[in-house]
């Protein structure tokens, strides 16, 4: 693992175009700005571990698979579509 | 060709009905070749893994529930759906979304980093 030492404003750049930026620091906590071309996946490193578990849990989940009548439960949407 | 799935049984495709995740599904990152299986009537669509058959995710079109999702241009977002013995405590992952474009064949998966989308929705109420 590559370690090092930066200062508030100071930056840090991975290959040409990802670039970090030491934004704040106080009590534990370090603020980042990031800056990147879109394709590139930037997130919270316990975010793809949480999702992986899901992921996973949702590939087996199919035995759970019925016949069920949907019709009538209702989706729980999470914005009224319009004209409805 | 043919693959052997848990769901359907034997079903019979060809390169065409190939749709191709380049990196894969998060924890499934060297499955990339799945067949997306409809249903006519049903809620639910399905991501067959043509690499692993026996890994199926099910899917529902997030539009449904939700008709202002993240967009990705000329892509259709699905959430993956984690379905449940008991049928209200079926859910559904809005935070990692698989964005897939039928004209070209290909899909991808995202992670929207905001507290907004839950990893676990709750996709029925009574």
């Amino acid at each position: 693992m590559l370690i090092l030492t930066r200062k508030i404003d100071e930056e840090i750049k991975i290959g040409p175009d990802v670039t970090i930026k030491i934004l704040a620091v106080s009590e534990g906590q370090v603020k980042l700005g990031f800056s990147a071309p879109s394709d590139v996946e930037i997130f919270r490193g316990e975010i793809y571990e949480n999702i992986k578990q899901v992921t996973i849990e949702a590939s087996q989940s199919g035995k759970h698979k019925k016949a069920a009548d949907l019709s009538k439960l209702k989706l729980n949407k999470i914005r009224k579509i319009n004209n409805e | 060709m043919k693959i052997r799935t848990n769901q359907f049984g034997e079903i019979e495709y060809t390169a065409e009905h190939i749709i191709y995740f380049a990196n894969g599904i998060f924890g499934f990152e060297q499955q990339k070749k799945y067949l997306f299986i409809k249903i006519d009537g049903e809620l639910f669509y399905w991501l067959n893994s043509i690499d692993s058959p026996e890994i199926a995710f099910p899917l529902i079109g997030i539009r449904v529930i939700d008709d202002k999702y993240h967009e990705e241009k000329d892509c259709e977002p699905f959430g993956i759906v984690t379905m449940n013995q008991d049928i209200l405590k079926t859910t559904v992952n809005l935070k990692a979304p698989v964005y897939i474009n039928q004209t070209t064949r290909t899909g991808f998966q995202k992670i929207l980093d905001s507290e907004k989308y839950p990893i676990k929705y709750s996709l029925f109420k009574e």
